[in-house]
């Protein structure tokens, strides 16, 4: 079978050494942070306060308006402080549990009526958001305004280093497909894609298998292994031939794509009744002792999942959130595991660009790689120079922020930060 | 505490600047080679003051705008993209092997009558280096921001200020033999085109007017090796040298009267001739200079094409690629500037219909609801 892809695009190294490493649970430590900002939209509001005694999945977070979701706590035992810490991304109020170390648990009801309405209910209560990094709450994405006609889970995992949703398909295979089943349900439909990169191979058949076990219409898409193959426009044109035009939704074009950790989660949801307080994460890089794949509780350091797996050596020069391409950089690892962390990566100098930028020599390489088909060189050359309404033109708000651009370039020119600038000043100055 | 800096955190490994300067430099070392044996020591004396040249005006161009006459501002200079040195070198290779400036009398002659040091090529390759690095590099804002080829513009200097001094008409191959004993290339003559003529083009039999033209083995080395490296776009020169060869064999083979096989032999001349082959592969190709996209690049090198062959065919010097390279060179800017690709999903915007209120208001007829809307 030929892999279906999209146009431009890079190869990028895969580095999946924990590919082959089974999940394990990560004990959570004795003191655990959760934030209350672990989607996109407004922060949860905190509905527990210094003296509470919480359970593994008691709410300790209200989801404040619809683009917001709820939080639940991931341990059992007493609340000391709702103070604000910093993350990743900025800083928000962070719920700081001690660990009685008991994980008592409460649920929610198991969920009899697995009707559309009823699961779109439950993905509500139970916290569900994209677990793919954007954190988007999956009750606004699962209710589009326009019909939709196709569902494709999104399990391509073209960065680098990332085995989490891998590992958990594997393992979880018959959870996962129930999960995205419920998942292409909520939409009214009976069928759904599931898009896998061919360095994955292995997986096709295992989800036939559990699919054909669960009389579940699942097709596993052969993709090929290309960065950014995991875009959600580049995967759903590589599915479906389908482009979603620049401003809209993939709804627009009658799609939906939902996460790998999305779908487990709807399963786990629906049928034990756990929240969503814990989740995947590949804890990885050249730097790290033993890469894993680790199950984790929402509000454990990154440090402790560090220390877990054989912890930071010395020649690590730098500590990302999410993937590679497209991940956060990290002064320290003093930071909480939220709902859409997939990775925690330690890079040594090895791995990691470290070189200084240089001036642009116009070879073009940038714009051969741009799955957008922008102009890379001219947004960041018109960026630089502040004339960001020329930097639009070059296509500035339509960047993915993929990276491709900035890994292709030999000049090492930082173009996705100045793509980042423009777009914000394009905001601010309403042009 | 880490470095914090914006994603992507990778990067292509051994994809420098610098790793593509070297991969030109090393693609460029057949035809050096080539030139070296076919006209001797000259070229090394050229190449070695054209590179000492042009390292030192960047150099100094570099220490005098960051005013850091120290260690610092040496190491910080861009002399280490090492961007000179493919300028020096095609430069050298774009310039006979030796230019003796009649009036200067600064020529040295071997008791035999050959050229035995020519201190006028030393300074001629002196002058079109600190030309082709301060003038139409440095001063335009360094690498990537050169409005032409500065090796290409720093020949077309030297050919037009010292050209009627006498400086680019004499050459001397080793090889020559009695098809070009004298300066003239088969372009200043226009003979009759015979397959063994073909032959000696192709193997380099030629003299030329620049010593790194001749050899098109060494060429097509350096193109293979440019393009597996993907340090070029290998359908560039294609684009260029088929344009040339349609828009020759138009305006020129047809008209001179050829028929039949003389026809294909004079096109084919045309291609094997002057500087088309080194210039589509090693300057046509330079990224400052030449457009991003590929429709852009496809009308830049049919451009070359086609004002080459106007030159040779109705223009008074014999050889034109440098001039047409420059002048498209200048037509990049605006080549880009109009040729944008369409970003992935983009949607033409439906042309709004007019509203019939204001059709009819913009006509001058309203009828009394319409009116200030």
């Amino acid at each position: 079978m030929k892999s279906k892809t999209f146009k431009k695009g890079i190869s990028v190294p895969h580095n999946k050494y924990a590919g082959a490493s089974a999940l394990k649970d990560c004990p959570a430590p004795q003191t655990v942070y959760i934030p209350l900002a672990q989607h996109i939209g407004k922060p949860a509001t905190a509905t527990v306060a210094a003296g509470d005694v919480v359970k593994a999945g008691t709410l300790i977070g209200r989801a404040d308006g619809l683009v917001s979701a709820n939080i639940f706590s991931s341990v059992s035992g007493t609340v000391k402080a709702v103070a604000r810490l910093k993350t990743p991304t900025g800083a928000c109020d962070h719920v700081v549990i001690e660990n009685d170390g008991q994980y008592t648990e409460q649920r929610l009801p198991a969920l009899k009526d697995k009707s559309g309405e009823s699961l779109l209910t439950r993905m509500r209560e139970a916290g569900l958001v994209g677990m793919g990094g954007a954190g988007f709450p999956s009750h606004v994405k699962f209710s589009p305004k326009t019909a939709v006609d196709t569902f494709i889970i999104n399990a391509a995992e073209c960065e680098p280093y990332i085995t989490c949703d891998y590992r958990l398909m594997k393992e979880r295979a018959a959870e996962f497909i129930r999960g995205a089943d419920y998942l292409a349900r909520i939409l009214g439909l009976d069928k759904f894609f599931v898009g896998i990169e061919d360095n994955k191979a292995d997986l096709v058949d295992v989800l036939n298998a559990a699919a054909q076990n669960a009389s579940v219409r699942a097709e596993a898409i052969m993709l090929k292994s290309k960065y950014p193959q995991g875009a959600e426009k580049q995967l759903i044109y590589a599915v479906t031939g389908r482009k979603v035009p620049l401003g809209k939704l993939p709804a627009d074009v009658g799609v939906v794509v939902g996460n790998v950790h999305t779908a487990y989660a709807l399963y786990d949801a629906a049928e034990n009744g756990t929240p969503l307080f814990r989740r995947t994460v590949t804890v990885s890089g050249g730097a790290i002792g033993a890469p894993s794949n680790l199950w984790v509780r929402t509000g454990t350091r990154y440090s402790d999942c560090a220390e877990f797996c054989g912890g930071v050596s010395d020649d690590c020069v730098k500590l990302l959130s999410g993937g590679p391409m497209m991940g956060f950089a990290l002064g320290d690892l003093e930071y909480s595991v939220t709902k859409t962390t997939g990775a925690l990566l330690a890079l040594t100098a090895a791995e990691a660009n470290t070189l200084q930028p240089q001036p642009c020599i116009n070879c073009g390489k940038c714009a051969r790689a741009c799955p957008m088909n922008l102009m890379p060189m001219y947004i960041d050359a018109y960026t630089r120079r502040g004339d960001y309404a020329s930097a639009k033109k070059y296509g500035a708000t339509s960047c993915i922020e993929c990276g491709c651009c900035a890994y292709s370039c030999p000049a090492k020119r930082p173009i996705v930060q100045s793509v980042r600038l423009c777009k914000n000043k394009i905001r601010e100055l309403k042009l | 505490m880490k470095t914090v800096s914006a994603s992507p955190h990778l990067t292509r490994k051994g994809n420098s600047t610098r790793s593509i300067m070297t991969d030109v430099l090393i693609a460029l070392s057949p035809c050096v080679v080539a030139a070296t044996v076919m006209y001797g020591y000259h070229v090394v004396i050229n190449l070695v003051t054209c590179l000492i040249f042009c390292f030192c005006t960047e150099l100094l161009y570099n220490l005098i705008v960051s005013k850091k006459w120290n260690r610092e501002g040496v190491l910080r200079s861009s002399v280490f993209d090492l961007s000179f040195a493919v300028t020096a070198v095609i430069l050298t290779l774009n310039l006979p092997a030796v230019m003796p400036v009649d009036i200067w009398g600064l020529t040295v002659f071997k008791g035999t009558g050959e050229i035995a040091f020519s201190f006028d090529t030393v300074i001629l390759c002196a002058l079109g280096s600190i030309f082709a690095i301060a003038l139409v590099k440095m001063l335009f804002g360094g690498i990537g921001r050169n409005f032409a080829n500065p090796a290409c513009t720093g020949r077309i200097f030297l050919f037009i200020a010292f050209g009627g001094a006498g400086a680019f008409n004499l050459t001397s191959s080793l090889w020559a033999d009695g098809m070009s004993t004298t300066a003239a290339t088969w372009l200043g003559t226009r003979n009759v085109v015979t397959g063994g003529m073909l032959l000696d083009m192709f193997l380099g039999n030629t003299a030329t007017a620049a010593v790194g033209e001749t050899c098109v083995i060494a060429i097509l080395v350096g193109y293979v090796y440019l393009s597996a490296r993907r340090v070029i776009d290998p359908r560039v020169p294609l684009m260029v040298i088929g344009s040339l060869a349609v828009f020759a064999f138009l305006f020129d083979v047809v008209p001179s009267g050829a028929r039949g096989a003389n026809m294909f032999y004079s096109t084919v001349a045309h291609v094997l001739s002057g500087g088309l082959l080194f210039g589509s592969v090693f300057m046509a190709t330079d990224y400052a200079t030449s457009p991003n996209t590929f429709i852009g690049t496809a009308i830049y090198a049919v451009g070359i094409g086609l004002i080459t062959a106007l030159i040779r065919a109705f223009g008074s010097f014999p050889e034109g690629f440098s001039f047409a390279l420059l002048i498209m060179n200048i037509v990049t800017p605006l080549i880009d500037k109009y040729i944008v690709p369409k970003p992935f999903g983009y949607i033409k915007p439906a042309k709004v219909k007019p509203d019939k209120q204001v059709a009819a208001w913009q006509s001058g007829v309203t009828d009394g609801k319409g009116g200030d809307k």
